[in-house]
């Protein structure tokens, strides 16, 4: 399952990307400057309140928006030059999404909704792989299962089986947990980690909750549209602390 | 991949029930048109077919002189079937007695439709040579002789016939017929050069066939050669198969109006579903060409089924509603192929038109809404869609009913409505800021969730006025064609004619008349007269114009002109006074078109050799459909009391009458006695004709109530998918509500003033598009009488509240019911 992957080469390369929208008022800064480096197999946690351009930077990374200027390089390749076709390729081929809110087809089996992708990708044998991917998220028991008749925490699982079952180079996961009680989000965090690390595949994870951020190998804060990565050294000795975090959320 | 995806997408949609609605939808677009088309050309070919038995042919071309043999070449080439036939007056002789008759001379294949029926029974037989057959009056008149002598030869009578089929309808034929075979003409020796005579050229065709020969045959007649159907004019039942064929068409053009409503309606709740659907499939790197493959495979699946139930249902409609028609008319059978290419093409058209703009919104949908959830993409001007759906509506209409009129009206109409709604949504949007959200008053409630969600009730209204405004349509015209008809044929509706009464038989056959309890029209006086000159220009013949004669081409024959005090009944004036002075006439509208005529005009007559003028102070309108005596000329009495005169009448007697009277004698009996009394008058039995107009009014009555019925089911439809498409934003409101501590009875309540108001300010709005498409519709297709329907102006709108409500609440009553927690779940 694993990637073929140098931990050395960058997965994804943001230089001075800005994005702002015009509204009623005037114009409306939503990131500013903002400059990261992502290597690949790397996991990274972005922090921040609500507002504060979390989940903008989440679907510029993903190739999902366009920015205003600035530059994304995702997998080596440049997403200015692409326009819409090009960017649905490169996300079949390299990436893939977890949501919040799950995001299944409410019409289509467990089975069904992991298919998906792989059958958009033309993947052959699409159904045994979804299968494996259930049994690997435990759900060998609900292939049949249509997304009302499970568990919060089962949809997500679904959600995760269908996020790996192409092998993506980066995973982007908008709040994960955010819809599950502490011990079901703990379970998908657990799943989630563990597969990513199998698979190699590189994390982004857009995220309030600090507990969760902190699995990650690198934590970015994001606040009025800068990024800043405060427990770069030592995240004990950082100044703002978690409780500080979750303040602001 | 994606013909896989979207085979899976369609199967397990519809196992859940998501698709009903837009199936459902497409399914009664499909089933409407297929069943009434079929069922409306059933009862049109039936309907024809029983008329042309009237006229015994499909075609008819009336002749004063032979017919130029390049006519009957078209007809053979096309493979029509045809006969010639003469008619000619002329005297039969029996020992002393002679009398005057209508010779009809037949060649072999007469009649084309229908069957000859002879005192013992029916026969498709002719007279055999030197061989007549006699109306049963001529053999009264003779006495029963063995034989007759006309002209130069004699006949031997051997059959006596209660009816030709097309003994057609003229009260003034009044000499007895006598039926031979066209090749004993030549020996009698009466048809010299320049005798009068009729050629009659009867046709019979299938469809295709009629209508090349009337394109092909027509020119090559001169003006003196007339060209019969059944529609054409005189014939009383032209008008009622016209309009109940134009009200069938009309009526099925509504439905599939309000059938492509609910399209347009449940194919915007279809891609609204899917727009998360969309957003996750691009977000995973579905490219455009896969969404647009999927989805467009997705909706002809869906398209496909419509279809497939669709025709189904129309053919099973077809079958139970012949299961219910007389069975000669069920006999007859038309072709599936029109029927069934009307259905899917209106399956197909209104599936596509009607959703194409909610795909493109749909196909439009960015990835990003996987994270912003309130992104939709494309913001194309709702006037796309409605001109698309105005297109698509316009272009069925027209493919199906192929009358521009009556596409026109549904189109202006449509318009109006979209007019009266754009100033509605104006004015609720823009006046309604006031008001608040108090959670305390259920009206206020009301009036605020109105407002806020004015865009979404100006499309429920569309659906909820048009559904309204066809079932106020159909219903008026429906009512207003019975009424029509019912006064055209009232159960009293004259069935004998009394023609040739002699002015001192008037009284005693007016005591003989009211002793029997038998109700007669006025007796009307008949003097046959010729119309000779228009303002002292003189009148040409029709022969003369052709010959290149100049002048106004007048009616070359004597007419039957009548004089009284008053107006007749069934009669219109519509213009000037009627019959004040003594030399006054009154004309009758058609005729006066015809020639020219205005009032005032100076009209100039020959009667009996000699020229008097009159002057038109009057012009009538006549429904010729009524079985009375009708009359183009009425002249005062003044006017005609010197030329000599007979009378005619008309009355209605039948044995249940008499019975009911205290009578003893039978219709017959009755009849009998008259004809001993007054052996000089002609009485002629309408009768069966009068039976058979009934019979054809019933049949229509009967699928004017079916379309009925078919209107009404599609508006449930629409008014049900209306419903459905705002409940999704209703549950997440009533939710916040909820929450916010509003009781259940303050938002049923509240909810149901909500649906009530929508429903009357619904029903005001149809009154007045439904005013409009009637006063539109009486005018232009089906030449009714416009009147406002005053009571309506206050029963829709309330019966609009009541529907609605009921609706609404009834569909909202899960949510109703629900707990906060298990809302904002379900939310």
């Amino acid at each position: 399952m694993s990637n073929n992957i140098d931990r050395n080469t960058s997965a994804i390369t943001v230089t001075n990307l800005n994005k702002t929208v015009v509204t009623q008022e005037g114009e409306l800064t939503i990131l500013n400057g903002i400059n990261i480096e992502v290597k690949q197999g790397d996991s990274i946690a972005i922090l921040g309140p609500s507002g504060s351009g979390k989940s903008t930077l989440l679907g510029l990374l993903a190739a999902l928006d366009t920015p205003t200027s600035g530059e994304i390089v995702l997998d080596g390749v440049a997403l200015s030059g692409l326009n819409e076709e090009q960017k649905a390729a490169l996300r079949k081929q390299k990436v893939s999404f977890i949501f919040q809110s799950f995001m299944l087809v409410d019409t289509l089996t467990a089975l069904e909704n992991v298919m998906l992708p792989a059958e958009l990708a033309g993947v052959k044998d699409a159904k045994q792989k979804a299968q494996t991917m259930l049994n690997r998220v435990g759900l060998s028991h609900r292939l049949n299962h249509l997304p009302k008749q499970l568990s919060g925490g089962e949809q997500q699982r679904v959600a995760i089986a269908r996020a790996f079952i192409c092998e993506p180079k980066v995973l982007f996961a908008d709040e994960p947990t955010g819809n599950l009680d502490i011990v079901n989000g703990d379970k998908i965090a657990d799943m989630l980690f563990a597969l990513n690390q199998e698979s190699d595949t590189t994390l982004v994870l857009v995220t309030h909750d600090l507990h969760l951020a902190k699995r990650c190998a690198r934590q970015l804060v994001m606040e009025n549209g800068h990024l800043s990565e405060p427990y770069a050294d030592n995240l004990k000795a950082a100044h703002v602390s978690a409780e500080h975090v979750e303040e602001v959320n | 991949m994606e013909w896989q995806i979207a085979w899976r997408l369609f199967k397990r949609e519809l196992a859940q029930g998501q698709l009903i609605l837009i199936v459902l939808a497409i399914t009664l677009a499909v089933l409407s048109v297929t069943g009434l088309a079929r069922v409306s050309e059933r009862l049109q070919v039936a309907i024809n077919g029983e008329a042309s038995n009237f006229i015994a042919a499909d075609r008819i071309i009336d002749s004063p002189v032979e017919l130029d043999s390049q006519v009957l070449t078209v007809a053979d080439e096309l493979g029509l079937a045809h006969v010639t036939n003469m008619q000619f007056n002329s005297m039969v002789y029996s020992g002393d007695k002679f009398q005057l008759v209508t010779v009809k001379a037949v060649g072999e294949g007469y009649p084309l439709k229908g069957d000859i029926e002879l005192s013992n029974g029916v026969t498709r037989a002719l007279p055999s040579k030197g061989q007549a057959w006699f109306e049963n009056r001529l053999g009264g008149l003779l006495g029963y002789p063995k034989s007759i002598e006309l002209g130069n030869s004699e006949l031997s009578l051997t059959e006596e016939i209660s009816r030709l089929p097309d003994a057609g309808f003229n009260p003034f034929a009044s000499s007895p017929v006598l039926l031979i075979r066209l090749d004993d003409v030549a020996a009698t020796g009466i048809i010299q050069p320049g005798s009068r005579v009729t050629y009659l050229y009867q046709f019979t065709g299938n469809a295709e066939q009629l209508t090349a020969f009337e394109l092909q045959a027509k020119p090559l007649l001169n003006n003196s050669q007339r060209w019969v159907d059944v529609q054409s004019g005189d014939s009383p039942i032209a008008s009622a198969v016209q309009r109940a064929e134009r009200f069938l068409l009309l009526a099925s053009l509504l439905g599939i109006a309000l059938a492509c409503a609910a399209i347009g309606i449940a194919a915007q709740r279809y891609c609204q579903r899917h727009y998360d659907v969309v957003a996750m499939l691009k977000t995973f790197g579905a490219s455009g060409k896969q969404i647009r493959v999927l989805f467009g495979l997705h909706l002809s699946l869906v398209t496909l089924l419509g279809i497939a139930l669709g025709l189904l249902g129309g053919l099973l409609l077809d079958i139970g509603i012949t299961a219910f028609l007389p069975p000669e008319i069920a006999a007859y059978s038309p072709p599936y192929l029109r029927p069934v290419l009307l259905g899917v093409s209106t399956g197909l058209i209104s599936a596509f038109m009607f959703s194409a703009y909610p795909l493109m919104r749909l196909l439009a949908i960015p990835p990003l809404r996987v994270l912003q959830r309130q992104l939709e993409g494309l913001q194309l001007g709702m006037w796309l869609h409605l001109l698309l759906s105005l297109a698509a509506m316009a272009l069925l209409g027209y493919l199906y009913s192929r009358s521009l009129a009556l596409t026109m009206t549904v189109v202006l109409a449509v318009l109006l409505l979209g007019f009266l709604l754009s100033v509605l949504g104006f004015v609720m949007i823009r006046f309604g800021h006031g008001i608040g959200m108090k959670t305390t008053n259920p009206f206020q409630l009301a009036l605020a969730g109105l407002r806020r969600r004015a865009r979404q009730n100006a499309v429920q209204l569309v659906g909820f006025s048009s559904a309204l405004v066809l079932l106020l349509t159909i219903l008026a015209l429906r009512q207003d064609l019975l009424n029509e008809w019912q006064k055209q044929l009232p159960e009293n509706a004259p069935n004998y004619f009394l023609v040739n009464i002699a002015p001192e038989d008037a009284k005693p056959l007016n005591d003989f008349l009211s002793l029997n309890h038998i109700n007669a029209t006025d007796i009307y006086p008949v003097v046959r007269g010729r119309l000779t000159h228009i303002n002292d220009e003189e009148l040409i013949s029709g022969k003369q114009a052709e010959n290149g004669a100049e002048g106004r081409v007048g009616i070359s024959r004597e007419l039957n002109l009548t004089y009284r005090d008053t107006l007749p009944p069934n009669n219109k004036l519509l213009e000037g006074k009627f019959n004040q002075a003594a030399d006054d006439v009154s004309v009758e509208s058609g005729v006066a078109d015809r020639l020219g005529i205005i009032l005032g005009d100076k009209l100039t007559y020959s009667i009996d050799n000699q020229s008097f003028s009159v002057k038109v102070a009057s012009i009538r309108q006549v429904q010729w459909e009524t079985l009375q005596p009708n009359f183009y000329m009425i002249f005062t009495p003044e006017a005609l009391a010197p030329f000599a005169y007979t009378s005619m009448a008309s009355f209605h007697l039948n044995d249940a009458q008499l019975a009911a009277d205290g009578s003893l004698l039978s219709a017959n009996q009755v009849v009998l006695q008259l004809i001993q009394q007054f052996p000089t008058i002609s009485i002629i039995d309408v009768g069966a004709m009068v039976e058979q107009l009934r019979q054809i009014i019933d049949q229509v009555s009967l699928s004017l109530s079916l379309v009925l019925a078919l209107v009404l089911l599609a508006s449930a439809l629409v008014l049900i998918a209306q419903t459905e498409a705002g409940m999704a934003t209703r549950q997440r409101e009533l939710a916040v509500l909820r929450t916010f501590g509003a009781s259940g009875w303050l938002l049923r309540v509240s909810t149901g003033i909500e649906f009530a108001l929508l429903g009357a300010i619904a029903g005001l709005l149809a009154v007045i598009v439904a005013e409009f498409a009637l006063y539109m519709l009486k005018t232009q297709v089906f030449e009714l009488v416009v009147y406002m329907h005053w009571p309506w102006w206050a029963i829709t709108p309330v019966a609009g509240a009541v529907i609605v409500a009921i609706l609404g609440v009834w569909r909202c009553r899960q949510l109703l019911n629900m707990s906060c927690s298990e809302m904002l779940k379900a939310g």
